[in-house]
């Protein structure tokens, strides 16, 4: 069956929203992403999130082995332009990414300034699994006491990511995906305890 | 003419654009995001920017309710729920708890919203300082300063000619002890109801080109002043005229031919509601 890009693209959009404002919350988009028939070396619900963010209106990078081939291929399917690390709107780290790039990417993604910190990247990470074991402790908004999550991911990830964020209102959100199509957010507001 | 129209009556790449403002929105609680307002079939001012929000959310298995100063029946609500309905074909309801989308003008229900439900507000204005600064250029640069003199110096003022807070509807709220932020114009009594709230609200400004948001579970502080506490309409000694509520928010309202004055519950359902049940 092929994905609907009215129906699926708004029940995995519903599921985003939730998960971004209720930081830690896992939620599934394999009923949408199955239905997916384009052959990518990527997951497929990374090929859902992209057809729910992107457009000509916005940037994007992808940090892969097969960079090129990756970007021009998302291009003629989403007409989204490809920027540097430094100005991309939406990065998307894929699974095959090098720890040094996943450290580089959260350490090169734009942040905003104090006017538009909404001008901020977006990274959409697809890690090997995320599950809500009690291995990372979430706090701030849309957590009502804490939330647990492991994200399995090389690097150093988190340490940058706080550096990242350390001045808030500026820093970068993040989404998380799965082989297995779960969805997990972490805006920037969400603290980070190991 | 038959048109048929969108799902949601929107083309894709508008929906897209609404939903990408709207998640940076809720990463930044409070920070008012542009966006690129689309042209709706109803006035700007009439609620379009919620509108938006709503048809950019809504999706085939979602129970729509629409209330406009607390009543489900007015104008603006009935013609809101008409057009979402005729482009989406989603369930209307009354029933604040059956309700997974609820759009608003000017009242949060009284009824405690759940966790799953999303509250969409209408704002006319979302800027809180523009009473004290019409220029949209030096407003951002307050907001990134973290400059709001102005809005205290407005409740300050009131104090001095009023001798407490004046404002009616759309006090100042602080969002995660960050942004000052426009409630859009809920009474007072409803302000509250944002702190620590189990929904997530989204509260959209088509004709300003603004999407803004209140995650759950988030920090939001009514301004005051340490002298001058924060305080909600009083219906102290108030019930509803229908069906007896009291500590509820009431229209007062005056009978023609006694010149006396009565009150009623505002949230028309949930007073329908408490009548039904009564037996």
């Amino acid at each position: 069956m092929k994905l609907d890009m009215v129906h699926d693209i708004q029940r995995t959009y519903r599921k985003v929203l939730n998960s971004m404002s209720r930081p830690g919350e896992i939620e599934n988009i394999k009923n949408e992403s199955q239905k997916v028939d384009i052959d990518t070396e990527f997951f497929n619900s990374t090929l859902v999130l992209m057809f729910m963010l992107l457009d000509a209106e916005v940037s994007f990078k992808i940090i892969s082995n097969k960079e090129d081939e990756m970007t021009k291929f998302i291009n003629q399917l989403t007409y989204a332009k490809s920027k540097e690390l430094h100005e991309a709107d939406f990065i998307f780290l894929l699974n095959d990414a090098k720890k040094e790039d996943i450290e580089s990417t959260f350490k090169k993604a734009k942040v905003g300034d104090l006017i538009n910190p909404n001008k901020s990247a977006t990274i959409i990470v697809e890690s090997e699994k995320i599950t809500n074991e009690k291995d990372l402790t979430l706090k701030g908004p849309g957590i009502k006491e804490v939330n647990y999550v492991e994200v399995k991911l090389k690097g150093n990830w988190i340490e940058e990511r706080n550096e990242k964020n350390i001045e808030y209102p500026l820093g970068i959100d993040v989404i998380f995906t799965d082989i297995n199509s779960n969805i997990m957010c972490l805006p920037r507001t969400t603290q980070i305890f190991k | 003419m038959k048109i048929d129209y969108n799902f949601a009556f929107f083309d894709e790449g508008s929906k897209r654009e609404i939903r990408r403002a709207t998640l940076k929105a809720v990463a930044i609680p409070g920070y008012q995001v542009s966006f690129a307002s689309r042209e709706m079939p109803i006035a700007r001012g009439w609620g379009t920017g919620g509108l938006q929000l709503t048809l950019s959310l809504t999706g085939t298995e979602d129970v729509l309710k629409v209330i406009d100063q607390g009543s489900d029946e007015s104008v603006n609500a009935v013609n809101i729920k008409k057009l979402v309905k005729k482009t989406t074909g989603v369930l209307n309801t009354d029933d604040t708890n059956k309700a997974t989308l609820i759009q608003s003008r000017h009242r949060i229900p009284e009824k405690s919203l759940k966790d799953k439900q999303i509250l969409v507000l209408q704002v006319p204005i979302p800027e809180p300082l523009r009473l004290v600064e019409p220029s949209e250029y030096k407003t951002k640069r307050l907001h990134a300063e973290n400059e709001y003199s102005g809005a205290w110096l407005m409740l300050f003022e009131q104090i001095m000619k009023y001798g407490n807070m004046s404002t009616g509807a759309d006090h100042p709220v602080k969002v995660y002890d960050r942004y000052v932020m426009a409630p859009s114009p809920i009474p007072r009594f409803d302000n509250p109801k944002m702190d620590y709230s189990k929904a997530l609200i989204l509260l959209g400004a088509g004709r300003e080109k603004k999407i803004y948001a209140v995650p759950p579970y988030t920090k939001v502080k009514s301004l005051a002043f340490e002298d001058y506490p924060f305080e909600v309409e009083s219906f102290e000694d108030k019930e509803c005229r229908l069906c007896k509520a009291t500590g509820v928010f009431m229209d007062e309202l005056i009978d023609e031919d006694t010149k006396e004055t009565y009150y009623q519950c505002n949230d028309t359902s949930y007073c329908l509601d408490r009548l039904n049940n009564r037996n």
